[in-house]
């Protein structure tokens, strides 16, 4: 017996450890502990002088049940929404028309896609703050031009930080789709209008039905990035157009108030499990997000 | 595929070592000094006279108000940072909070530079913790050419004509306190049924609000973004240096006036570097350098007097001495009033 | 999308959008401006080319990202390729809670990563600098690196493996000559997402990083008072870096015949 287990401790648990033991480490002390701690912060409270006490209250979560806080989620999920949709339209039949192309040039236009990325994203950001100011290129364009008489005011508002979102994360709508959309059997496409469908109800009822998981992974993606990133509206938004985000990040900063910024993260958190059930309800697969 | 590998593991060691080399050609002979101040505020080029002088490599990080120094001094671990700059009534609070290290007064052989008049203040009685740097207000810029309306005070920027127009400090304090001055409170106010009222107040400024900026607001008002500002007084005087369309305007009711002081946090590693910065920053050269690039008030009297005319007599960078006399300085108000104030923040920024 | 007009069209515009930033960057890198912030054209110059180097700040930021990023990309491939495997192959307890855990990184916002980490390397106070900055990297990495091997080890056929063994070859061996070689692409391919993760991180890194700034962090702050020019410069450089090393690598663009990679 004892020969027999040590046989499987060989054979088995032992190269377990090894391989998996470093991951298991790595996920169980920096990904599952701080967001435990992060829920136990979130029912802490804060003394005179914004030292965290482990005083258990309900407080920070009533805080934020308040209407206003409400209204910046609402907000929120309404920018993220209008980017998802607007990053579905713009980047839908790109990747399409990308992806379906015959051109020898196909792995440059992709490429392309790619490299603007590899450019920091904040000093692209910038370059649109820039490029909209009331003496940005823009601007002065259109003056020059007499197009307008005088400069359009476009920075600083909602419609600045969704393009900024847009800008941010469109390459992880475009990417999943071109996948999907470059595995569309082409034959299929060709049965279809054979047996005289309209090339409408084709894309009705064969294409988005077979590109759907693109859809919804890089829906996902883009979703959910867009309640956290503080920076575009900080840059593009001007403090107008506040996301989720910044609400954590301004009471991890000047705040100063850890326990309310950890319950707005647990809503946060909270916000994503949904969508990460919807989208597992919808068939998606989890391991398509990380690919 | 590993010929690739390769040439990406090439192209990136080289670029990094190419970087790293550029990095640290600079000596530090004596150590280092890990200073944390505000943006826009200490001029690079006495930073750099000062590594010079003394062989010492100066860190620099930013912050963008008190509140945000507090924030990192909190969550940093002790020891990250050598030398602060916090304003009047933050000294106040780490003082309260045992953060701050007594600053060893044999070293600071430039203090008698500093004018008396800015010595000793009631934040920090006998300057053990603090020692000024420099101090200014906070005050309002109009763009003559873009508003027609007359600005005078703070009441006047929460006129509807002024819709979309102005650029704010990204401040909670500093926000509702010229809301308060406006209504004839203290920026201080801690009365929870006056709040209510500053609230609706406040709320009423929501639309007139372009840009939240307390780093750079000089940027859009001199881009011509906003036409309106209420900011610090050298962000004004700087933006007024670029565009000559652009006025300083005191407001009647006083203005919001602060003193920001060299301090050095508990646990400091290096504190024998933090006293030489400290004392080269209290130098008549280093003011000087200082003021020139960020034209706040100087409270350093050997300074003032190697400036020319240019900034003397300039209202907007010398502030006027009854405006200071007029003006008032925030206090600490305790977690329960921040809450309140935090609330409204929230309400007018959604 | 029959009409080659429409789709010609259609795609330039959508690259115009993807590039008018970038062109903002590059030609701002040649403005002879020295006034903040930066924004009106005073002319052509190279200068900002040449004063970059003297920017010590900037370009320790530029190599503490480097360093950041190899190092947590090499740590993450090769703890995440280990583990994948791993997981592949063996049953054991707890598989279900890492396999979930492995998502988080992926789906939820950095911003509750940040300052999750924040919280925890602040409670335990571990010092802020370069190792919490990669810690924090690694463990946004390994997810990817697992899920691109993954990818990779479902289509892959034990047998192989077992042959190796049969025919002499220790574990050791089999696993360098005959699994690796096999999960290659999809090492490399976790890999360089882990790389372009890390060198762009900005979230997650703002929360740890103490003193030691990385170059996203180091713009951060220069976005703050206005971008200087030599912020810009840089950039260009790096743009340039990464155009050619995709122009070298994947040549075979260029060739006539596309090939998938």
């Amino acid at each position: 017996m004892a020969g027999k287990s040590k046989h499987e401790f060989r054979a088995n648990t032992l190269p377990a450890i090894i391989t998996v033991g470093p991951v298991a480490l790595i996920m169980l002390l920096l990904v599952a502990a701080p967001l435990m701690y992060v829920g136990v912060m979130s029912f802490c409270s804060i003394d005179e002088y914004y030292n965290v006490t482990h005083d258990l209250t309900l407080g920070n979560y009533v805080r934020l049940a308040n209407t206003d806080y409400l209204k910046i989620y609402v907000q929120s999920l309404l920018i993220a929404f209008i980017t998802t949709i607007l990053c579905i339209l713009i980047g839908y039949p790109f990747s399409y028309i990308i992806a379906r192309s015959k051109s020898r040039f196909k792995r440059i236009f992709y490429m392309l896609v790619i490299i603007p990325f590899w450019t920091n994203s904040l000093i692209r950001i910038y370059g649109w703050r820039s490029f909209l100011g009331t003496n940005g290129w823009l601007n002065s364009s259109l003056v020059s031009l007499g197009i307008v008489s005088e400069p359009i005011d476009f920075l600083y508002k909602n419609g600045t930080t969704i393009l900024g979102m847009v800008y941010c994360l469109i390459p992880f709508m475009i990417l999943p789709l071109y996948t999907a959309i470059e595995k569309l059997d082409g034959t299929l496409l060709e049965a279809s209008a054979d047996l005289g469908a309209k090339p409408v109800s084709t894309f009705f009822t064969v294409i988005l039905p077979l590109t759907s998981s693109g859809i919804f992974s890089g829906s996902l993606m883009v979703f959910i990035p867009c309640l956290g990133y503080f920076f575009v509206a900080d840059i593009l938004g001007g403090g107008n157009s506040d996301v989720i985000g910044n609400l954590i990040e301004r009471q991890f900063q000047s705040g100063n108030n850890w326990p309310l910024g950890a319950a707005l993260s647990i809503i946060l958190i909270i916000v994503t499990l949904v969508l990460v059930k919807a989208y597992q309800k919808l068939g998606g697969d989890m391991d398509a997000l990380g690919v | 595929m590993k010929k690739k590998i390769a040439l990406l593991l090439t192209t990136m060691l080289t670029m990094s070592l190419m970087a790293g080399c550029g990095s640290t050609s600079k000596g530090a002979e004596n150590g280092e000094v890990n200073i944390f101040v505000w943006t826009e505020y200490v001029s690079d080029t006495a930073i750099s006279d000062f590594e010079k002088k003394f062989g010492i490599k100066v860190n620099v990080s930013t912050y963008s108000s008190n509140e945000d120094l507090l924030a990192k001094l909190k969550s940093e671990s002790e020891g990250t940072y050598d030398v602060i700059l916090p304003s009047d009534y933050t000294v106040e609070y780490l003082i309260a909070q045992n953060k701050l290290e007594p600053l060893n007064k044999e070293a600071l052989t430039n203090l008698s530079n500093i004018d008396p008049a800015y010595l000793d203040e009631p934040f920090d009685p006998g300057n053990v913790y603090s020692v000024p740097y420099e101090g200014g207000v906070a005050c309002i810029a109009v763009n003559t050419k873009k508003v027609e309306k007359e600005i005078t005070s703070y009441a006047d920027l929460f006129d509807p004509s002024l819709k979309g127009q102005i650029v704010v400090l990204d401040d909670y304090r500093a926000v509702i306190g010229i809301t308060e001055r406006a209504m004839g409170l203290s920026m201080n106010e801690t009365d929870p049924d006056k709040l209510k009222e500053v609230e609706e107040k406040l709320l009423t400024l929501k639309d007139n609000v372009k840009l939240y900026d307390s780093d750079s607001p000089k940027s859009a008002l001199i881009s011509g973004d906003c036409s309106v500002g209420m900011v610090w007084s050298a962000e004004i005087a700087l933006a007024m240096d670029e565009n000559p369309d652009i006025e300083i305007v005191y407001p009647t009711e006083g203005s919001y006036v602060f003193l920001d002081n060299w301090c050095v946090p508990t646990g400091a590693k290096n504190y024998d570097n933090a006293m030489k910065f400290i004392d080269y920053m209290l130098s008549a050269e280093a003011a000087k350098t200082n003021i020139e690039d960020f034209p706040y008030l100087c409270p350093n009297t050997a300074a003032l007097e190697m400036m020319g005319d240019e900034y003397v007599l300039n209202k907007a960078k010398n502030v006027p001495a009854e405006v200071i006399e007029k003006g008032e300085f925030l206090t600490y108000l305790g977690t329960d009033t921040l809450a309140i104030y935090d609330e409204m923040w929230t309400k007018l920024k959604q | 999308m029959k009409n080659k007009g429409f789709r010609v069209i259609f795609c330039s515009i959508v690259y115009i959008f993807l590039f008018l930033p970038i062109s903002v960057i590059v030609v701002n890198s040649f403005n002879a401006t020295t006034t903040k912030p930066y924004m009106s054209w005073k002319g052509f110059t190279l200068d900002w080319y040449v004063k970059l180097w003297d920017n010590s700040s900037l370009l320790e930021a530029f190599s503490n990202t480097m360093i950041i990023a190899i190092v947590s990309t090499v740590l993450a491939t090769v703890i995440g390729t280990l583990g994948a495997i791993g997981m592949y192959r063996y049953k054991f307890k707890g598989k279900g809670l890492i396999d979930g855990l492995l998502y988080i990184p992926v789906v939820i916002p950095e911003i509750v990563l940040g300052i999750s980490l924040l919280t925890i390397f602040a409670n335990v106070n571990i010092p802020r600098g370069m190792l919490t900055l990669i810690l924090a990297h690694v463990t946004f990495c390994i997810p990817f690196v697992i899920f691109n091997v993954r990818a990779r080890l479902s289509g892959y056929d034990n047998s192989i493996e077992e042959a190796s063994l049969d025919l002499g070859a220790n574990r050791v061996r089999t696993f360098f000559e005959v699994t690796l070689p096999i999960l290659a692409p999809g090492i490399f391919g976790g890999a360089l997402l882990a790389f372009t993760l890390s060198i762009d991180d900005v979230i997650i890194s703002y929360f740890v990083y103490g003193q030691t700034k990385t170059y996203p962090l180091k713009v951060m702050e220069s976005v703050k008072s206005g971008v200087s020019p030599d912020v810009n410069a840089l950039s260009t450089i790096i743009l340039i870096a990464t155009i050619l090393f995709v122009v070298l690598t994947q040549g075979s663009l260029f060739k006539k015949k596309d090939r998938r990679i």
